[in-house]
């Protein structure tokens, strides 16, 4: 970046503050109240907790011991996504199996459970369920199906921002990071904020401010001065097979714990998740000690775990409404918050935050609700009936379709640039001009969001090259920052593989490394 | 179905077909040892043609050294583990000399082992330290150097080598440098790999064609720069061959796997070995080795059926993950061959730091098995395994090749000794 | 009546059934040297690498009826080259045997259909009684003619003769005095010999069909033939895949048999090192270059380089040390021509052309004016391609010149030679 950091202000209805499907989903809900806004990430979509989960769509089982409440509203709100976002969503069923050693009144109890919450649970044979998933464990001694599903995060944010942006032109912002409010007379009359690209300062002025940070959100919260939010952060680690293991997703049929669902992301299975109280955000990242817990436990459920080929691992902060002093985590209530702040002198400033991926919308609906009525729009909420729409810049998240979409094109010039999951350059041109979030000279981890480029065994060490030749052809890339985005791009790539590298990923690793620093000396950076 | 037995035997019994195998062979060969080569394909056919004696050096990698000998005297104070260190510089010098004047004879000449490190080009627009390279790759460093006027040029449909990349990070130490793209002869379908062009500009008439589209790419400008698609079986030749048809001169950048560079070397070696009288398995990974006081068998197996190899001596050059000769697991890293004890750090989360390009680079990459000075490795009480069993490559303990840029030089240098030390075995 | 649809296999899983561990798709490091040096790489806008990938993605549907693994000749070399050892090609024989039979391409279809008609096994359908009169009348022919052989022998049916040869079913059906110079050979190195007229028949387009049970079916009917005479070896003719089909087959059906399969080509180095065959070059006055291509069938999917050297050292003593010269790649590392698998009778020629260009192109950096193999579809492969792309090449086999060095060719047998080789006689 060699322009100077210049000063801009920006006027909008609402200014939103986090890129999480939160975020988005306000953003949609109130564009289809008429209600213009502007939202921003510090850093992009789905960079928090969003994009790091199971992906999972919760049927509500999972809750039924612990918090029926949430239960019954997953429940509701998983039937209302597979309707309005089936393109985002994966009916894969579910399994709730309990292996020797599992409490066996817990998992006797499971079905009666389920029924006050409303939520379909059948109890199946221990056969049956190996016959619909043969790598279950052979020591399984019972087992029930639901409907559980599948959701891609990125892909239903992507489509949430596309969808505001087209209804009324509201926008979004990657890598702006809001830094300071100036309050004044009981309300918020800006955000400062920075671009933390080009380093320069963006005045947000807006008639209402939502702070939909997730687990920053006590943050953003205290930069108003509010001490009304208190979170607690528990860190869940993650890791992902090279393989799709099991059709169905896996849940353990036991208190929750580690290692105890399998969740299948299209053509790969997600194994997760520990859970660890953690203090600070900046050094959230996998451990091997949890991802060795992850594989010990989930290896009782699912044998084959223990030889898999992993390809990586991730971590995420659920962010915890402090209300009780629970020993695990997981206990403490998923539902979520909407504060509005009126207590702390406040009158245009809310936070959202806690709940959970599943009610991600009526959570949009809640804070939306609330905005509308400051607004006084009396327009309803549309987002339970109204279809998210197909926008094709945001289609090529989904595991396995750009393949697709490419061998169906039958273009011989439409170069593959990932070849692992086989993302051809139309596609990185595409997202480029026109995905939402789309900028010039946008990176390479930019485009892996919005694509697969990156995901699979090779983890970019590939195709980041190939892209990043490709950009520098098209003219998006065409001085030495070009290289530093490639460099960042394999930085921000192994974050993720660290600890899940052996067997045939330490080859893997191998080969990238003689290539990234062994080569083209990438460790050797004038910047770094 | 009545089968034949194949049975081998050896003097020497080379394991593994990298870098330091095939080294450990010609050394071999230049003392008149009987040898077998076994192993199937490891990391040679992603080699970039460069070989690198020492390009930097611990702690930091940071600075690329000019002088790779007196860089051999640092790491001996500082770092006296290093195999690199084991080894007297003039026989590692000779070892070099050695290895690349059969790299000539065999049509892939190479710049002779000289003082001090050459800057080569790297398809990312960046310059890397090497201490000898291919022929075909020299005038870049030397236009680079000069400060000649050059042109860059990629081809349509090649994937992951672009001249404007190159030009864009090149331009503030190159201000002659442009670039430009043109298509290849006669290659219809999309995607072009540089292997298939390199084969193809083994056949006179392309190379006519092909060189009608140089001159005109490159204009005024008198000097070139292409991918590695100069020939794969004869590349001085079809290099000399297009300098004539062009009146231009021109060189090589090696681009990313896969590459023509490695696989140039891979066949020709496969081709002229057995030629020379090697015994050479390359495409088979050995199953099992067992090692006697007297001699040791080798049991391996292809599409045919069981092979048997004995020798009296055995070098074990098997390379690291990639080759398959450490493995590693969720619980360690293992040598699977002979289960020989591996140096390694204390647990996985000490393998690999928190960043990708930290400078200091990753533990993982000094894990290895410990030799004595006679290059034989090392049991669990630190005594040799056998008499017989030697060990060279980047399998070794206490190097990190890829940061200290060196694996060229740990393989070829460490095969010398070892064969040095397996000669003195035998008699 | 509706079109057969095609059934859809799921990849993924059939490669950890059928591949080693460690060998399987999910070990792929996506590096690319499989595609790198295949010739099928980019038609259909397929390659080896995104066969792999789509497979481990789940586009089980488009793999599953893509054209392209008929363009795919099932030549291993993606194998060969990779660090990771993956064979794509059992799954592309997996993908074939998987197409309804009215889809398949017509011409392998029909030839084993052909195959599986007569007790020849004969891809041509040539029936044995047919066989048994063309070899006869062609024997008595070159008694008659050629006084040197008034008392050749081509025999049939002789019990516990040593050899059981085969021969492809192009001589007798259509150029029959191709046979002769062969059984000259023999008859100069005094080889125990027989032909069956059941199950003499060499290639085996079942196999390239991926039709198992045919494959098994064709087998079995040369197994019992030979069995019956009672023959020590199966010598196989100038034929590359008639040799993998028997061996992989006898092998993969886990027959029993107790005979043993040879190549001609090791008998032919042999007899020459023997000093049974007097082959010289003096006759190559003019220095004519000769080449040799390797058969994938029976150098890298069979016996490996000691075949390939064999086959060179035939070569030279053949046609002289300095007049041969090596084509690039070779031996294992080879380049299938684009004649095997079935491409020659699978109705894609252009995309077969296109896929024989590469070969093309490594003839011509010989520079050779004659490429020998013993294989008959590499044979008329480069011949084909060599008229399409303008070579000046000829192709022959080794029966040919090894009879022409001894100065036994006979006027008839002289098909494959070109002007230049014609005035060496």
């Amino acid at each position: 970046m060699t322009e100077k950091p210049t000063e801009q202000t920006i006027e909008t209805e609402v200014l939103i503050i986090g890129g999480g499907v939160t975020g988005a989903g306000i953003m949609r809900d109130l564009s289809l109240r008429g209600i213009q806004t502007l939202l921003i990430d510090k850093k992009d979509l789905c960079a928090g907790a969003s994009g790091g989960n199971h992906g999972l769509l919760h049927s509500g089982s999972r809750y039924v011991f612990s918090d029926l409440h949430s239960a019954i509203e997953c429940r509701r709100e998983s039937t209302i996504l597979k309707h309005i976002a089936p393109q985002c969503i994966e009916e894969t069923g579910g399994l709730f199996v309990a292996v020797a050693g599992d409490d066996p009144e817990f998992a006797e109890n499971f079905g009666s459970k389920c029924e006050p919450a409303g939520i379909e649970c059948t109890p199946i044979s221990t056969s049956k369920a190996r016959e619909l998933e043969p790598l279950l464990s052979d020591r399984l001694f019972k087992a029930y199906r639901v409907p559980d599903a599948t959701v891609d995060p990125f892909h239903l944010a992507l489509l949430n921002v596309a969808h505001a942006e087209m209804v009324n032109g509201s926008s979004f912002r990657p890598h702006t990071e809001i830094l300071s409010f100036i309050c004044k007379n009981g309300k918020i009359e800006a955000a400062i904020c920075r671009d933390n690209r080009t380093q320069s300062t963006i005045t947000v002025r807006a008639g209402q401010y939502v702070n939909a940070g997730g687990a920053w959100a006590m943050d953003i919260a205290h930069m108003a001065n509010c001490k009304d939010v208190n979170l607690l952060y528990s860190k869940g680690t993650l890791l992902v097979s090279h393989d799709r293991l099991t059709t169905h997703v896996v849940n353990r049929l036991r208190p929750p714990g580690d290692g105890d669902i399998l969740v299948p992301g299209g053509t790969v299975s997600v194994l997760g998740t520990t859970s660890l109280r953690v203090d600070d955000l900046t050094t959230v990242k996998p451990t091997v000690a949890e991802i060795d817990i992850n594989v010990r436990e989930g290896t009782a459920m699912i044998p084959a775990l223990a030889t898999a080929r992993y390809i990586r691992a991730f971590s995420g902060v659920r962010p915890l409404l402090q209300s009780a002093d629970n020993a695990d985590d997981r206990e403490v209530t998923r539902g979520f918050a909407l504060l509005d702040h009126s207590s702390q002198n406040l009158s245009n400033f809310c936070t959202i935050t806690g709940g959970k991926l599943t009610t991600y919308r009526l959570m949009a609906e809640k804070t939306s609700d609330l905005i509308a009525e400051r607004m006084h729009n009396s327009k309803p909420c549309q987002t339970h009936t109204t279809s998210l729409p197909d926008e094709e810049s945001c289609r090529w998240t989904e595991p396995g379709a750009s393949p697709k979409y490419w061998y169906r094109a039958n273009d011989p010039e439409d170069m593959i640039l990932c070849e692992c999951e086989m993302v051809p350059q139309s596609a990185i041109d595409e997202i480029i001009t026109d995905a939402p979030g789309a900028e010039d000279e946008m990176n390479l981890e930019a485009i892996a969001l919005r694509s697969r480029a990156g995901k699979g065994p090779c983890q970019g060490s590939f195709c980041g090259i190939r892209i990043t030749s490709h950009l520098y052809d098209r003219g998006h890339y065409h001085d030495k920052t070009g290289l530093i985005h490639m460099r960042d791009f394999f930085n921000e790539r192994f974050k993720g593989m660290r600890t899940i590298i052996w067997g045939q990923q330490a080859a893997q690793m191998e080969l990238a490394e003689a290539l990234h620093c062994g080569l083209l000396g990438l460790n050797n950076l004038e910047d770094d | 179905m009545i089968e034949e037995a194949r049975h081998f035997t050896a003097e020497l019994a080379v394991i593994g077909s990298g870098l330091a195998g095939f080294a450990a062979s010609i050394f071999a060969l230049n003392r008149n040892i009987k040898t077998a080569q076994i192993g199937n394909t490891g990391a040679i056919a992603y080699t970039t043609g460069y070989l690198d004696l020492l390009g930097s050096l611990a702690p930091d990698y940071a600075a690329s050294i000019e002088d790779p000998w007196q860089g051999l005297e640092l790491l001996r104070s500082s770092y006296p583990e290093h195999p690199l260190c084991r080894i007297p510089q003039t026989d590692i010098h000779t070892a070099f000399e050695q290895f690349t004047g059969f790299l000539g004879e065999c049509g892939i000449s190479y710049s002779s082992p000289g003082k001090t490190n050459a800057r080569v080009l790297t398809p990312a627009g960046t310059l890397k330290p090497t201490l000898c390279m291919p022929a075909t790759m020299q005038i870049g460093t030397t236009a680079f150097s000069r400060q000649e006027p050059c042109v860059i040029i990629d081809f349509k449909g090649l994937k992951g080598f672009s001249s404007s990349q190159i030009a864009a990070n090149l331009k503030d130490q190159w201000p002659e440098l442009r670039n430009t793209t043109i298509e290849f002869p006669d290659m219809s379908l999309g995607e072009i790999y540089p292997e298939v062009m390199a084969r193809a500009l083994e056949v006179p008439e392309t190379r006519e064609k092909l060189a009608k589209i140089l001159v005109g790419a490159a204009g005024e400008t008198k000097i070139i720069g292409l991918p590695a698609i100069l020939g794969m079986h004869s590349p001085d030749l079809v290099r000399k061959e297009m300098e004539q048809l062009t009146g231009l001169e021109i060189f090589e950048i090696p681009t990313m796997p896969p590459s023509v560079p490695g696989i140039r070397l891979r066949e020709m070696f496969e081709q002229l070995f057995p030629q020379k009288g090697i015994t050479l398995i390359p495409q088979q990974k050995v199953d099992k080795l067992k090692i006697e006081q007297d001699g040791a068998r080798l049991f391996l197996s292809d599409s045919f059926g069981p092979i048997t190899v004995d020798a009296k001596s055995v070098i074990l050059a098997t390379g690291r993950f990639l080759s398959g000769g450490l493995e590693a697991s969720i619980d360690g890293i293992t040598e699977p061959l002979l289960n020989l004890p591996v140096t390694q750090p204390g647990s996985r989360e000490e393998w690999y730091r928190e960043k990708y390009t930290d400078r200091r680079g990753h533990e993982i990459n000094k894990a290895g098995i410990e030799v004595d000075a006679s290059f034989r490795p090392l049991d669990n009480n630190g005594a040799p395994y056998s008499n017989n069993l030697f060990a060279a490559g980047v399998i070794l303990a206490h190097q990190d090749w890829i940061r200290g840029r060196c694996g060229a030089g740990v393989a070829i240098a460490t095969a010398y000794k070892a064969v040095e030390e397996v000669e003195k075995y035998l008699s | 009546m509706a079109e057969p649809t095609i059934p859809t296999i799921n990849f993924k899983e059939k490669a950890e059934e059928l591949l080693p561990q460690g060998a399987s798709f999910e070990s792929c490091l996506t590096c690319g040297l499989c595609s790198s040096g295949c010739p099928a790489s980019g038609i259909e806008n397929m390659d080896p690498r995104k066969f792999i990938r789509m497979a481990m993605l789940g586009m089980d549907e488009e793999l599953s009826s893509s054209k392209w693994i008929w363009a795919c000749t099932q030549c291993k070399r993606c194998q060969h080259v990779c660090p990771m050892s993956i064979d794509i090609s059992q799954l592309v024989f997996l993908a074939r045997s998987n197409w309804p039979q009215e889809k398949k391409p017509a011409g392998i279809v029909r030839s084993c259909q052909l195959i599986q008609s007569t007790d020849s096994t004969s891809a041509m359908g040539l029936p044995p009684e047919d066989f048994v009169f063309v070899v006869n009348d062609v024997l008595e022919e070159v008694r008659e003619l050629q006084p040197k052989f008034k008392n050749l022998e081509a025999p049939m049916d002789k019990k516990g003769a040593h050899f059981f040869v085969n021969q492809n079913s192009r001589e007798p059906m259509s150029e029959p005095d191709e046979m002769v110079p062969l059984w000259k050979i023999f008859d100069i190195v005094g080889a125990d010999w027989t032909y069956s007229s059941k199950a003499w028949a060499a290639e085996n387009f079942c196999m390239f069909s991926g039709n198992e049970k045919a494959w098994f079916e064709v087998i079995r009917k040369r197994v019992d033939a030979v069995n019956k005479l009672g023959c020590e070896v199966w010598l196989n003719t100038e034929c590359g895949h008639s040799y993998y089909t028997m061996w992989n087959g006898i092998n993969r059906f886990g027959m029993e048999v107790d005979f043993k399969l040879e190549s001609l080509v090791t008998y032919y180095a042999r007899w020459i090192r023997e000093g049974k065959l007097p082959v010289n070059s003096d006759w190559n006055r003019k220095n004519i270059k000769f080449t040799v291509q390797d058969p994938c069938m029976i150098v890298r999917k069979a016996y490996g380089d000691s075949i390939a050297e064999d086959m060179r050292f035939v070569t030279k003593a053949l046609v002289g040390e300095e007049n041969f010269i090596d084509m690039q790649p070779n031996r294992s590392a080879n380049y299938c021509c684009g004649g095997g698998g079935g491409f020659l009778q699978a109705g894609m020629t252009e995309h077969r052309r296109t896929y024989g260009k590469r070969k093309f192109d490594q003839i011509a950096a010989t520079g050779a004016a004659y490429v020998l193999t013993p294989c008959h579809n590499c044979h008329s492969q480069m011949e084909d391609i060599g008229h399409h792309y303008g070579g000046s090449y000829g192709v022959v086999h080794f029966w040919t010149l090894i009879c022409l060095s001894l100065g036994v060719l006979g006027e008839n047998e002289r098909t494959y030679l070109g002007p230049d080789l014609l005035e060496c006689i």
